[in-house]
């Protein structure tokens, strides 16, 4: 049953779209996927995946068990970076900024890795909660926080930036485009409920795994661009962080699913979430914050090694490990 | 004709804000800005769109300025790219209407 469930998963067409686009990208292939269509299809998954959570939350009740479970994943994205930095500086000697600036990525989360567990446990037939979608969005930001408080021992002292401006790190952080459109959509179906949902789903329930088809392929082929034109910055050391890294996280998260007694579903998330490295919010907050960090190092890991490996082997390995710590 | 100096800034996109800012607060008439393709730079290739978080995107932007604004709009720019990935030149250049610029 396990097998079957790790072997459906590594073999549904999301998956199979995503390697072929890695590898196409690996062996040099001319193929891609015009930027502002993958802009908008990367706009079109994150609605319809909030508006889904929003509808699915309208109908449940918020209890005390969801806050404690919003606070035990501001945590981990909070306290994640701070294991994965010294585990960065142990292991591959970096730098403290780029160090820090990795870690940050690792505290966050990857919301196309969220949708493709999302979609795995729906295969199989496990249920998940939609208040889930809210958690991933509290998850987005603090481990920036961390990676700031990380990298503060190591930056000079040197004056602003020419052009800075007061609040644009805030609004870089809090009001890029993932939050918003995910947050946003996710209030809109929670107002509207399954009502309003009745009325959109032709164009964002019935499409969906297709247009997540095209983006997984567009995915892969970023994900191959970015180990091609990155891996020389990084060590063996580096590299294997990108694999570790995320099996350290899942563990930790997994013995908290335990202590919260959650649901396998909820489980499967928390831990796909807490495995998982953002390469969109964190990024772009980075370039502002640590100019000094070299994005061809934390995307490199984030968008070029975790990413592949959490969608192929890592998103069947943490339904098992979530079917092992529920049962 | 008239003498007038143009400036070539090469810059990575997530500080293209700051450097606009930069361009504005230093007094210059105008400036255009251009997405770059590609390019080659520190030992690495980098391509426009490789990512979503468009976080390794360059942009370009040209400002045809006085030689007067030189020395402010400059020592600026040597600190913006003094921390972001950029390139910035410098040209003697020719225009027609002088008031413009």
């Amino acid at each position: 049953m396990s097998l079957d469930l790790a072997l459906s998963t590594i073999l549904s067409p999301i998956v199979l779209f995503f390697v072929l686009g890695l590898f196409a990208a690996l062996l040099r292939s001319q193929m891609t996927v015009p930027e502002a269509f993958a802009k908008g299809l990367a706009i079109y998954l994150m609605m319809a995946i909030g508006l889904k959570g929003g509808v699915e939350m309208s109908k449940a009740t918020l209890g005390p068990d969801i806050l404690i479970l919003a606070a035990v994943a501001i945590l981990l994205s909070f306290l994640i970076p701070f294991l994965a930095y010294n585990a960065l500086r142990i292991t591959s000697k970096m730098d403290r900024i780029n160090a820090a600036a990795t870690a940050g990525h690792y505290g966050s989360i990857s919301i196309v890795t969220f949708v493709a567990a999302t979609q795995a446990l729906q295969y199989a037939g496990i249920v998940t909660s939609g208040y889930m979608v809210a958690i991933a969005a509290l998850m987005e930001v603090p481990a920036i926080i961390s990676a700031l408080l990380l990298a503060r021992r190591g930056l000079s002292k040197g004056g602003e930036v020419a052009g800075s401006e007061k609040g644009e790190l805030f609004r870089e952080v809090m009001l890029n485009a993932s939050v918003v459109v995910l947050v946003g959509s996710l209030i809109i179906g929670w107002v509207t409920g399954e009502q309003g949902m009745e009325k959109i789903s032709p164009f964002f329930v019935t499409p969906f795994q297709g247009v997540l088809c095209l983006f997984l392929l567009d995915m892969g082929l970023s994900a191959g661009r970015g180990l091609r034109q990155g891996w020389r910055d990084l060590n063996v050391g580096a590299l294997s962080f990108g694999i570790y890294m995320p099996l350290i996280s899942a563990a930790i998260t997994a013995g908290i699913c335990k202590a919260l007694s959650m649901t396998l579903g909820d489980t499967a998330l928390l831990i796909t979430l807490a495995a998982s490295a953002s390469y969109i919010a964190v990024p772009a907050a980075m370039r502002l914050a640590l100019p000094k960090a070299k994005p061809s190092i934390y995307l490199t890991l984030s968008l070029g090694v975790t990413f592949p490996f959490n969608l192929t082997l890592g998103i069947p390995l943490y339904i098992l490990l979530a079917q092992w710590v529920v049962s | 004709m008239f003498s007038k100096k143009r400036i070539e800034l090469i810059i990575e996109k997530p500080a293209f804000k700051r450097a606009c800012r930069v361009f504005e607060d230093s007094g210059v008439t105008g400036y255009t800005a251009l997405p770059c393709m590609a390019g080659y730079g520190n030992g690495n290739r980098w391509q426009r769109g490789t990512d979503l978080s468009a976080s390794r995107d360059m942009v370009m932007i040209i400002s045809i300025v006085d030689e007067d604004l030189l020395p402010k709009i400059t020592q600026q720019l040597e600190n913006l790219i003094g921390a972001h990935i950029g390139v910035l030149s410098l040209a003697d250049v020719q225009v027609i209407r002088d008031d413009r610029f």
